[in-house]
Order: C-alpha cells, then structure tokens, then sequence
C-alpha cells in the first residue's frame, strides 16, 4: 500500500521531533518532547487520557501549531514547508473524515483530488481491491459498518502513498474481525517501508504492531525503548508503573 | 498555484455533489424567497406605498435571509466525522477550501436570483430602466458582497451552539454598509427617480449610480482578498 516513491530523503529520518511544547493558555500540555523516527520504523504511543498523545500526533500532522519546537518529516519543516512535509503524512483518526452522502469511489477521488494524485483512478482500484471494499464502490459511505468504514478511512489514509502513518486510537470501537484487519493493514504498511505512530489503550496491539513503545505522563515523554527490551508481561500489567520505575 | 486550483475544483465540485444528493439548501432558499416576496407584495398594496421601492426591498430582503441559509450549511458537512480536519491535512492552501465554498455559495444564490428577480419584476410591476447589464453588474456584486462575508463568519461560528443566529448578526452587521450604495444603485436601475429618495440620505451617501458600483467593487475586492488571507487563521486550531 505503500511506494518506495514517497521516500524521498532517504538519509533523513520519517520524523524528527525536536524541543517541542504545548500550551493550551496556562495549561501545559506538551513539555520539551524530542523524538526521532527512522523511516520504516513503527511506533507505539501510549499514556493516560489527557497525557498529550492526540495532541501531539494533532501537531505532527499539521492540525495544531505548537508553541515551542520544530517538527520535520524526512527533513522538511511542517510550519516553513507544508507543501512539502504534508503529503508525507497519512492520518487515521477517531473519526472517518469521510462524507455520508458520497459514495465510497467519491470520498476516496475527491482525496486524491486534494493531494494532486496522479493515477488517482488506478490508485483508488488498487485501494478498494485491497481492503476488499470493491464490491461496494458505488455505495454511499453512511451505508457503511463501523468496520468497513474504518477499512475506507484506512484507504482515505493512504492514497497518496505517504512516507509516515498517524493512528489515533485506530482500534477504538472496532470487533476483532476488523481489528485483526487493520494490524495486517499496519504490517503491511510497515513492511513495505512505511513508518507507522499509533496511540493506543490497548498495550496488547502496541506490542503486536510496533518495534517501538513510548509512554507520555503528564506532558511529558517518560519512556521510549524497543519491544524486545521489554517485560512484556509487567507492561502488559500496568505500563503506566511500568514506565515510571524504567524512567 | 496548481494545487490551489486542484483544491478549489475538488472542493467546489463536491460540495456541488453533496447539495444536488441532498437537495437541502436551495429548495428551502426558494420557498423562504417566494414568502418574503408575497409577504411584501400583499403589504405594498395597503395604502400608497411606491411598488418600486417595495419591489426592490423585497428583493434585497429574500437574497439576505435566503443567503444566510445557504451558508449556515456551508461549513455543516465538514463538521460531520471531522471532515474539516481532511481537508486542512491536505498539501492545500487553507484559502482554497475559503474561495471553493465562496463559489458554491456565489452559484447557490445565482441560482436563487435567477429564480426570484423575475419573479418580483413581475408582482412588483419593475420598470427595467437603467438596462439589463446595470441590473446583472448590481446582483453580481451584491452576490460577491454577501456570499464572502457569510462564508467567512459561516466558518467562524461552526464551532458555536448558537451558530444561526451568529452568523445573522455577524452578516448583517458587516454587511450593513454596503447595503446604501447596493440598494440605491438597484432603485436607480429600476427607474426610481433620485429625488423620490430624498430624506432617505442614500443620494448624500452614495451620490451617484457609478459611485455606488464603485463603493461595491471597493467592498468585495477588500472583503474577498483579506477573507482568503486571514481564513488560515479562522480555521486552525
């Protein structure tokens, strides 16, 4: 799902986070994180409700502007070159971001429109075949299952084959069926050279779909090591306690 | 520029999609029109009321109030499912999505014009004096004045519980002074003379027909240019 030629800057790394803090008026959301993501690598974020994980992945995506630090994918500044940084970037959030009232082919053109993709019908077919959404193209999307409207949302993710892949809580609501799809579509991804930021309550699929696990406490990045490295079943117990003694 | 362009065509087309599926906007723009139109017309016919002049507050009336419907829903079907969200992700200047919905909304009221002015030509027994082209140049710059102002604060208020009547007051009060020099260069057109206007303090402010397009042209040109300079900041969080 995922070209090599999105990778443009191989020796640059997929993110680079450096410095970055948040603010919302008095309330510090984000203190001083630096992060660095090699490009292929996956990443799984974990923290308490509020501990800044969507916000952070609101400001590598673009949505948010911090109020200190500087964000790159592969090198380009997100705030000095958008234009650039942007279509590197896949998003898959609580919500669809997709219109009821279009049909499934429509939602998945009209993205590509955005991000100027070329081929943008082969793109959209391959994407459909491969989520196993073909059948219902010409559906409008309010028809849709939970699952089968997180698979498109999915698709919506990743049409303009983008370098690096944010999944806000993507297993939030989903049954087994479309949770074991979507870590296959995260494997996927993964192994074709995509990198991959999930946050995540569920450590189990942390675990099973990263390489990596970071742990954010009170706007702050408390823990980061690779899943091999770790007490799976301490972690697995209690990360929060977990993360805290490792600190 | 080119992604610009390519912006503004996706928007623009599927939100012209989306209003032909769901048929919301201008069936309810043209009933609001048609009853602010035989309201008036009802009312003209008490005492010795000028029907010119009425004729033209009607119309100026139904495009306000049938406009404010319009852009109500303008900003509505990105706030489903986080829409709004896809689109500012997207390598796209945040004016693009501004001047799309300005366009949508600029063809909806078109199209309610094209509806309603003969319509209210009609009733109204409208004498078309000052020609044709004066009256399309008159509604195309009305249209211009009132679709960027209204897509503008359509955006803003979003976020708010009481985004209805928000928007109207936000509109209304901005559009306020272009209202004089819009509805004196539409008296002129339909042939009411300049002194039966006297008292109304139209002539003093606005002088002459060329005067008033002039003050229009001024209006949509600053409005339209700083709403998609500063709609980058309307809408990131």
């Amino acid at each position: 799902m995922v070209s090599e030629s999105q990778v443009q800057n191989k020796d640059e790394p997929a993110l680079h986070i450096e410095g970055l803090s948040m603010r919302f008026e008095t309330r510090r959301v984000l203190k001083q994180i630096d992060l660095q993501l090699p490009a292929g690598q996956s990443l799984c974020l974990c923290g308490a409700n509020g501990a800044g994980k969507s916000t952070l992945l609101r400001i590598i995506a673009g949505l948010l502007h911090p109020s200190a630090g500087k964000v790159r994918v592969q090198g380009y500044d997100l705030r000095e070159k958008p234009q650039e940084a942007k279509p590197l970037i896949g998003v898959i959030s609580h919500k669809s971001m997709l219109y009821p009232e279009l049909t499934v082919e429509e939602n998945l053109t009209f993205t590509a429109q955005l991000y100027g993709v070329k081929d943008s019908r082969d793109r959209v077919k391959q994407l459909l075949h491969d989520t196993r959404l073909y059948g219902y193209r010409f559906d409008r999307t309010e028809i849709l299952s939970r699952g089968m409207l997180q698979r498109l949302a999915i698709c919506r993710a990743l049409v303009h084959n983008p370098c690096i892949l944010l999944a806000d809580e993507p297993f939030t609501g989903l049954d087994l069926p479309s949770s074991q799809h979507l870590v296959a579509v995260l494997h996927k991804f993964h192994q074709a050279g995509g990198a991959i930021i999930m946050t995540t309550h569920d450590t189990h699929y942390g675990l099973e779909c990263c390489e990596r696990i970071a742990v954010l406490d009170q706007a702050e990045l408390i823990f980061d090591a690779p899943v091999d490295q770790i007490d799976r079943i301490r972690f697995l117990d209690d990360y929060l306690t977990y993360a805290r003694q490792n600190y | 520029m080119n992604s610009l362009y390519h912006g503004i065509k996706a928007i623009f087309v599927k939100d012209l999609v989306l209003e032909l599926r769901a048929k919301e906007v201008l069936p309810s723009m043209v009933v609001l029109g048609m009853l602010i139109v035989l309201v008036l017309r009802l009312v003209s016919q008490v005492g010795d009321l000028n029907l010119g002049a009425m004729g033209v507050g009607a119309l100026w009336i139904a495009f306000l109030f049938a406009a404010l419907l319009a852009q109500e829903r303008s900003f509505a079907a990105e706030q489903h499912q986080d829409c709004i969200n896809g689109l500012l992700l997207a390598p796209i200047d945040a004016g693009a999505i501004y001047l799309a919905k300005l366009l949508v909304n600029i063809v909806m009221l078109g199209i309610f014009e094209v509806i309603i002015v003969p319509l209210v030509i009609l009733a109204f027994d409208l004498n078309l004096a000052g020609g044709f082209g004066r009256l399309i140049l008159v509604l195309l710059l009305g249209n211009l004045a009132i679709s960027s102002v209204g897509t503008l604060f359509s955006a803003m208020v979003q976020v708010s519980r009481v985004r209805g009547s928000l928007l109207s007051i936000l509109v209304f009060a901005i559009l306020l002074p272009m209202m004089v020099p819009a509805t004196f260069a539409l008296l002129i057109t339909f042939g009411i003379n300049p002194d039966d206007m006297a008292g109304t303090g139209m002539v003093a402010l606005t002088g002459n027909f060329r005067t008033a397009v002039g003050f229009l042209v001024a209006f949509d040109a600053i409005f339209i240019t700083a709403s998609w300079l500063l709609f980058g900041f309307v809408v990131q969080e």
